[in-house]
């Protein structure tokens, strides 16, 4: 018998959620979720230390404008809108992999090291590989990625019980722990590196430029292809391996081929903005409470959604100190924080 | 009412691992005495080792100092070495000995509490309100490092208080506590980090390097204030070693004997929540020590409670030695001391998550 933990109540519901006849339900859903994404890109690009009506930013969007509006909108929120739009979409379809994967509900980039490990990728990156642009130290957070994640979860799924959320989430708090105190070992003695990776690290989209859209875009297109791929086999994985194994899916071949793509997805995300914490743990739980648990609706469902989170999160955060800005990484985990709570205290961890 | 707090948590610990199976299943007046005996040994080679850390931590460092001339000069006797020694080593040793012993002590009281190993001061929020406090306190302007430990104190408890409060659901099951408690601390991370990103450049260096725990060039002015707060506590302490031995008890046979347990958990962890940020606020949050300190004493000890005084000891000798370690390793750029404790600690953690010690349910 293969080391399998039963299917968490989360996944069980998600499971029974409705399969006939919620086709058009969920278009319709999925449809007021894209409108929702616009309306959160809208507010994004018109909301600020200085405001703007929708018509001065549809001006400089089609390029007509003239003057210091059309150049806050086209140089500084564009960007910014286009990358929260990437990250959060990506971070919320990583969270949706990772919990199916898993079958663990509070399975999530941030929490089970991914995070950290791609932050330390960077770190490393920036201070001894010389590499101060994104092209540069995207490979180095991919591999932090990639060896926190399996590390964080092959030490949970030895021993008694399985990958338990709480033996997931002390992995990762230790993997975190550990990889923070090698991030602080080399910013404490390397200055000039601090003052670099101090914005970047802590999770924040602004003064993030263009060139870091264009950067990273590869990666999240092979990264969702992959998810996209694995979608079925994770459909098939809630039941638990053997079930899986019935239904004559190769339940190796899903695991790599889903958990490469959460990795890449979370490892560029970070790359591009920094850990944000808790939207890839809160976006798939409200997905699913939509759309059910299918992963051909969940994954677009928790893309959407993640995207309106985050741009929601960075405009909040624009808006409440202004003109000094909170980094959107701290809004998501004090508006993720208390969603966790909520999660652990309902259903989330029973023995 | 009292009797449901934590049964989910019952024992599980494992029986005095004293080697040999007659120790543990004799309990007449013979056995206590021989584990007594033991627990004085221990004592004795902690104190030993102790003390032999603290001659490394006088003697090691940029330049290095003969054993003779830094016991003299740490009394007093040779002026040659009273620079190096006097003003700059031995405060350092004496704070990393405070802080040390204070977070072995928090962490044997918080984890007899909780009877599991995780619920370590840094694992579950406390460590991490009294940093964002702190730091808090260091970008809004009260640079004094009087007024630090206060706001350590008092975010250590808020911590605490706050994820006590939202665990709680008819009972504290260990498991819901220690998740809340790291969904806690990573939001207190990223609140500290939110007043590093205020702050200017030179508050976020310097709350940086308090962030990760260090002793360097700290020394009288925080162990002061530390060693004042110690000796208020000592009472407390001393307390919590009496009651501590009622909390090894079941709920049931506790309710028998006429013990409050909850009451005198509450007791117990507030001592140790205090002890925690005290610490921290003296040397910024040193991980690990807490979790670490106790497990280790009581496996030399081997006895089914957690003991105060070997846990003060060994987490006052991983201290100096880790501080040692950090100033040594890459000499002459110092590492923090909560860098090393954290690299030693939390491959502790992982293999205690692998060996399945972690109440193992849920």
């Amino acid at each position: 018998m293969p080391a399998a933990a039963p299917p968490s109540p989360a996944v069980q519901r998600a499971v029974r959620a409705p399969s006939g006849g919620g086709a058009v339900r969920r278009s319709a859903l999925l449809a007021a979720a894209t409108a929702a994404v616009a309306l959160a890109a809208l507010l994004s690009l018109a909301l600020g230390s200085r405001s703007l009506a929708p018509g001065e930013v549809w001006q400089a969007l089609i390029g007509q404008g003239e003057g210091a509006a059309a150049k806050v909108v086209r140089e500084l929120r564009v960007p910014r809108t286009v990358i929260g739009l990437m990250v959060g979409a990506a971070l919320g379809m990583a969270g949706a992999v990772m919990q199916g994967l898993t079958r663990n509900p509070i399975a999530e980039p941030g929490l089970l090291g991914v995070s950290q490990g791609a932050s330390v990728g960077v770190v490393l990156a920036i201070a001894f590989a010389g590499a101060h642009s994104l092209d540069a130290y995207v490979w180095y957070a991919l591999a932090g990625a990639a060896l926190a994640g399996v590390g964080v979860y092959a030490v949970a799924s030895r021993g008694r019980g399985g990958a338990s959320p709480v033996k997931l989430a002390l992995s990762g708090a230790a993997v975190n722990a550990l990889l923070a105190s090698v991030t602080a070992g080399v910013l404490t003695t390397r200055a000039t590196t601090l003052e670099q990776f101090r914005f970047w690290q802590i999770g924040s989209l602004s003064g993030r430029d263009a060139s870091i859209a264009a950067d990273i875009w590869p990666f999240l297109l092979g990264g969702t292809l992959l998810v996209i791929a694995a979608a079925r086999g994770l459909d098939a994985l809630a039941l638990g391996d053997d079930v899986a194994r019935g239904l004559g899916q190769n339940v190796a071949l899903v695991r790599v081929t889903g958990g490469l793509g959460a990795v890449v997805l979370a490892g560029a995300a970070v790359a591009a903005a920094g850990p944000i914490a808790f939207v890839g743990l809160t976006v798939p739980h409200l997905a699913r409470g939509l759309v059910g648990g299918g992963h051909r609706w969940l994954l677009p469902m928790s893309a959407l959604l993640g995207a309106v989170m985050l741009l929601v999160a960075d405009v909040v955060a624009r808006l409440v100190f202004p003109p000094s800005e909170v980094p959107s990484g701290v809004m998501t985990a004090l508006i993720g924080v208390p969603f966790l709570v909520v999660l652990v205290r309902r259903s989330g961890v029973r023995s | 009412m009292s009797g449901t707090a934590l049964r989910e948590t019952a024992p599980r610990e494992r029986r005095p691992a004293v080697g040999a199976a007659g120790y543990a299943v004799a309990r007449g007046r013979g056995a206590s005495f021989l584990l007594h005996r033991r627990s004085a040994l221990v004592a004795a080679v902690l104190t030993a080792a102790l003390l032999g850390a603290c001659l490394a931590s006088l003697c090691l460092g940029t330049s290095a100092v003969s054993p003779g001339a830094a016991l003299r000069a740490a009394f007093g006797l040779d002026s040659s070495a009273e620079f190096v020694v006097g003003t700059l080593r031995l405060p350092r040793m004496t704070l990393g000995l405070l802080v040390g012993a204070a977070l072995g002590v928090a962490g044997a009281l918080i984890q007899s509490v909780a009877r599991n190993p995780l619920a370590s001061p840094d694992i579950i929020g406390v460590t991490h309100g009294a940093a964002a406090l702190t730091v808090g306190a260091m970008t809004y302007g009260a640079v004094s490092t009087a007024v630090l430990p206060y706001w350590s104190v008092a975010g250590g408890l808020a911590a605490a208080g706050l994820v006590y409060v939202f665990a709680w659901r008819g009972g504290l099951h260990a498991a819901r506590f220690v998740l809340i408690g790291i969904g806690f601390a990573i939001a207190l991370r990223s609140v500290t980090q939110l007043f590093l990103t205020k702050g200017d450049y030179q508050v976020a260096q310097q709350a940086t390097v308090w962030m990760t725990g260090s002793l360097n060039g700290r020394g009288n002015a925080e162990a002061e204030p530390l060693a004042i707060g110690l000796l208020l506590l000592l009472p407390a302490v001393v307390w919590a070693a009496r009651a501590q031995r009622s909390v090894v008890l079941d709920d049931d046979t506790a309710t028998a004997l006429g013990i409050r347990l909850a009451r005198t958990r509450l007791g117990l962890a507030t001592v140790g929540v205090l002890l925690a940020a005290l610490a921290t606020g003296a040397a910024g949050p040193v991980d690990f020590v807490a979790l670490l300190a106790p497990q280790i004493a009581r496996r030399l000890t081997g006895t089914a409670q957690i003991p105060l005084v070997c846990s003060a000891l060994t987490g006052a000798f991983i201290t100096v030695l880790a501080d040692v370690a950090a100033r040594t390793l890459f000499s002459p750029t110092e590492l923090p001391v909560g860098v090393v404790t954290a690299a030693v600690g939390a491959p502790y953690l992982l293999w205690l998550i692998v060996a399945n010690r972690t109440g193992g349910r849920a």
